[in-house]
């Protein structure tokens, strides 16, 4: 090769690579951005970091996601955010923190920022009733990435075989609960909830105290568990775990109560409508095609609010954030419909928050078997399921106790929630 | 008397002396504020409020109960296990050497490698415990579910990890005592347990007391156990003081409080243990002196 020649390849080459490069710098203002992102462990997660590569790629934007247990994610932001560090920039929690976070000062409002760089989100496309408990005095302050309800499910094989109905109230439950531990010679459990102390056995708890008329906390925020409708639900709760509940209950996380419910081991259960998904899938459950849905029952006309919870876990930007417009881009890509669609073949996942994601073949394809059922208990589903107060952890490990004691029989219902309920009230008044 | 030396050791001292003494003031003054992790700028000073709290705090005075007792009931069953076992292997027999090889895996485990094993056995419905219990014609026992029961398994798995390293220091001690006062004995027609209770034992009590005080220490701070198996539950049937600090700071966000609780654990935990050590040091001295 001659010299000239050389040089005139050379020149080519470069101009080739360099010219698309400028183009680029103009479509990636955020290029070298370098976002750091705390999110719960979860298949919705499973498939953002799968598809990170693809935004780093149209962005520019580098991501450090940091996977964590739900249950040790709110201390662990709660230490960054305390301290002002601005560790990170994008943090996924349960909505139930948003007013705490917000009078904290801790998150920032993101209406100026989707105005300002609206190309991934659209607002249309959320479960309305998703989006709405992101919302504090008219000011969005996070982006749903996953949604949940609870519902009743039960295997239609063993109802039919002993000619049982799908129950409406909880003493239904338990009777059906009754005749499927009887007549399977305590082969199989009647029922299967979770009775771990903490947020395990309230989220599925709270259903029955909502369903028995009762509630969390009072209008003017005391409060309510000292009721006599708690105190009922509580017991009922109780009895038909330690009657006809599987041995070991008291220790049941969502794990293991899911666990136990596809093995086939158990008539019925009371969870997150996520459960269907793993329920209908045949590499790991052997009920698939068995289970039937239905809302949680209620065992009053006169509730102060709905038994199925509306559990949403959604991104916020955190207010020490130095690179706030960056990490918008991020949350805005990662709650997007193209993202949800492709999370399917990724993990399992029922809880988008898409409405395209929800309506598409895939969906239907996958969880067509609980689809109507989890469509009707997100529709009724109650925002207030859980306490949304500042002091909403300490209140729910309070009432955890309560329903681990009473389930245990180391107290009755109405002297443990006596006590959570004095409890609470020192919690919400410090 | 002029002592050179003193220019080397005493700045050290006095180094760790501030960073101890300063850590601990701030501690101090921090227990007496009301900071919470959610109230971020709202933190008064409140004086000694966390402190009569804690003492009016039911759930608080129950979890030192449970301190106290793990500790006793692990400090001495590990104690009476592995000085039984050492006294069994002190002799010479062939595989001795791998013995005590596999008296140090327990040891050298993580703490939640044994807490996910044990909570693996302890399965009530398909773990190994109730397995071998049934060929028996027991069980099943909810080992971990049933509030009478789940701190006695704890302590199970924390007799399991930590008898050996009882075993292995009075192997130590045992190897290294001089026979010629037992043999003494023996000629004198004393028997055996006569031989180990006046003469073996007592020879050995120093070392067994140094045991006792690491293994108390090392109770009164077992977390990882506590974290990985049970949680505090069943209706806070493991709830410890630690771990009730720990659920304080890390679930309700009350940091002021949860010092506080540390606070009395470390005032407790040291007189307590500088009393168990005057007991067994200084006692003897002026005995003889």
């Amino acid at each position: 090769m001659k010299r000239r020649d050389f040089i005139a390849l050379a020149l080519a080459l470069s101009s080739s690579v360099a010219m698309p490069a400028f183009a680029e710098d103009a479509a990636q203002p955020y290029k070298g951005a370098h976002l750091a992102v705390l999110m719960e462990g979860h298949p919705t997660t499973d498939g953002i970091q799968a598809l990170l590569p693809e935004f780093t790629k149209a962005t520019g934007i580098e991501v450090d996601l940091e996977v964590v247990p739900e249950s040790d994610i709110t201390a662990k932001m709660l230490l960054e955010f305390s301290s002002g560090s601005g560790r990170y920039d994008v943090v996924q929690n349960n909505i139930i923190y948003i007013p705490g976070f917000v009078q904290a000062g801790y998150i920032v409002p993101l209406d100026d920022l989707a105005a300002k760089l609206p190309d991934n989100y659209d607002k249309a496309d959320f479960v309305p009733g998703y989006l709405n408990t992101s919302i504090v005095d008219g000011k969005l302050y996070g982006l749903p990435v996953y949604g949940e309800s609870t519902f009743l499910m039960y295997r239609k094989d063993l109802f039919e075989e002993y000619g049982l109905t799908p129950p409406k109230t909880f003493t239904e439950v338990a009777e059906a609960a009754k005749t499927i531990k009887e007549k399977s010679n305590g082969e199989i459990a009647g029922i299967t909830m979770r009775g771990a102390q903490g947020i395990q056995n309230v989220y599925v708890w709270a259903g029955w105290l909502w369903g028995y008329g009762g509630q969390f906390i009072t209008e003017d925020g005391k409060s309510a568990l000292g009721s006599d409708e708690a105190a009922a639900s509580l017991d009922a709760y109780a009895r038909v775990l330690r009657d006809y509940g599987p041995v070991g209950v008291a220790n049941f996380g969502w794990e293991e109560n899911r666990v136990l419910f596809q093995q086939g081991k158990a008539g019925m259960t009371m969870d997150a409508t996520v459960n269907g998904a793993f329920n209908e899938d045949p590499s790991i459950s052997s009920v698939v095609g068995k289970v039937g849905y239905t809302p949680v029952p209620v065992e009053t006309d006169k509730l102060k609010g709905g038994s199925s919870s509306l559990a949403v876990h959604s991104l916020y930007i955190a207010e020490a954030s130095q690179q706030k417009e960056a990490a918008w881009l991020f949350a805005s890509w990662a709650t997007a419909k193209e993202q949800q669609i492709k999370s399917f073949g990724i993990a399992p996942n029922s809880g988008v928050t898409s409405q395209a994601a929800l309506n598409s073949e895939e969906f239907n394809k996958r969880y067509g078997a609980f689809k109507d059922a989890m469509l009707a208990s997100i529709a009724r589903g109650n925002p207030q399921y859980l306490p949304t107060v500042e002091a909403a952890n300490e209140i729910i490990n309070n009432a955890g106790i309560a329903v681990s004691k009473a389930l245990a029989g180391s107290a009755s219902a109405k002297d443990a929630l006596a006590e959570a309920n004095a409890a609470n009230d020192a919690a919400l008044s410090r | 008397m002029h002592d050179t030396t003193r220019y080397f050791y005493r700045p050290v001292v006095l180094l760790f002396g501030a960073i101890s003494a300063v850590l601990t003031l701030y501690v101090v003054w921090l227990t007496l504020h009301n900071i919470s992790l959610l109230r971020p700028g709202r933190e008064s000073f409140i004086g000694l409020d966390n402190y009569l709290r804690l003492l009016t705090d039911g759930r608080a005075i129950n979890a030192l109960g449970r301190t106290v007792l793990f500790t006793v009931a692990a400090t001495a069953a590990e104690l009476v296990i592995g000085l039984a076992i050492s006294l069994l292997v002190d002799r010479d027999f062939r595989g001795k050497r791998i013995v005590r090889a596999i008296l140090l895996v327990p040891i050298v485990m993580t703490p939640v490698v044994v807490g996910l094993t044990w909570r693996f056995l302890l399965n009530p419905t398909n773990g190994m415990m109730n397995y071998a219990l049934s060929i028996v014609g027991l069980g099943p026992v909810d080992w971990l579910g049933d509030p009478n029961v789940a701190l006695f398994s704890l302590l199970l798995a924390d007799i399991w990890q930590w008898t050996p390293f009882v075993v292995l220091l009075a192997m130590a001690s045992l190897e290294s005592l001089p026979e010629d006062p037992q043999n003494a004995a023996r000629v004198d027609g004393a028997r055996e347990w006569q031989v180990l209770w006046h003469i073996t034992l007592p020879a050995l009590k120093r070392a067994l007391l140094v045991v006792a005080l690491i293994r108390a220490i090392d109770a009164v701070k077992a977390f990882d156990i506590f974290y990985i198996m049970t949680r505090g539950g069943p209706a806070l049937s493991t709830e410890t003081l630690n771990l009730y600090g720990y659920i304080s700071a890390f679930t309700n966000f009350d940091i002021s409080y949860s010092l506080t609780i540390a606070m009395v654990l470390t005032i407790l935990t040291n007189v307590a243990l500088l009393l168990l050590y005057n007991l067994a040091f200084r006692a003897p001295k002026q005995g003889q002196a």
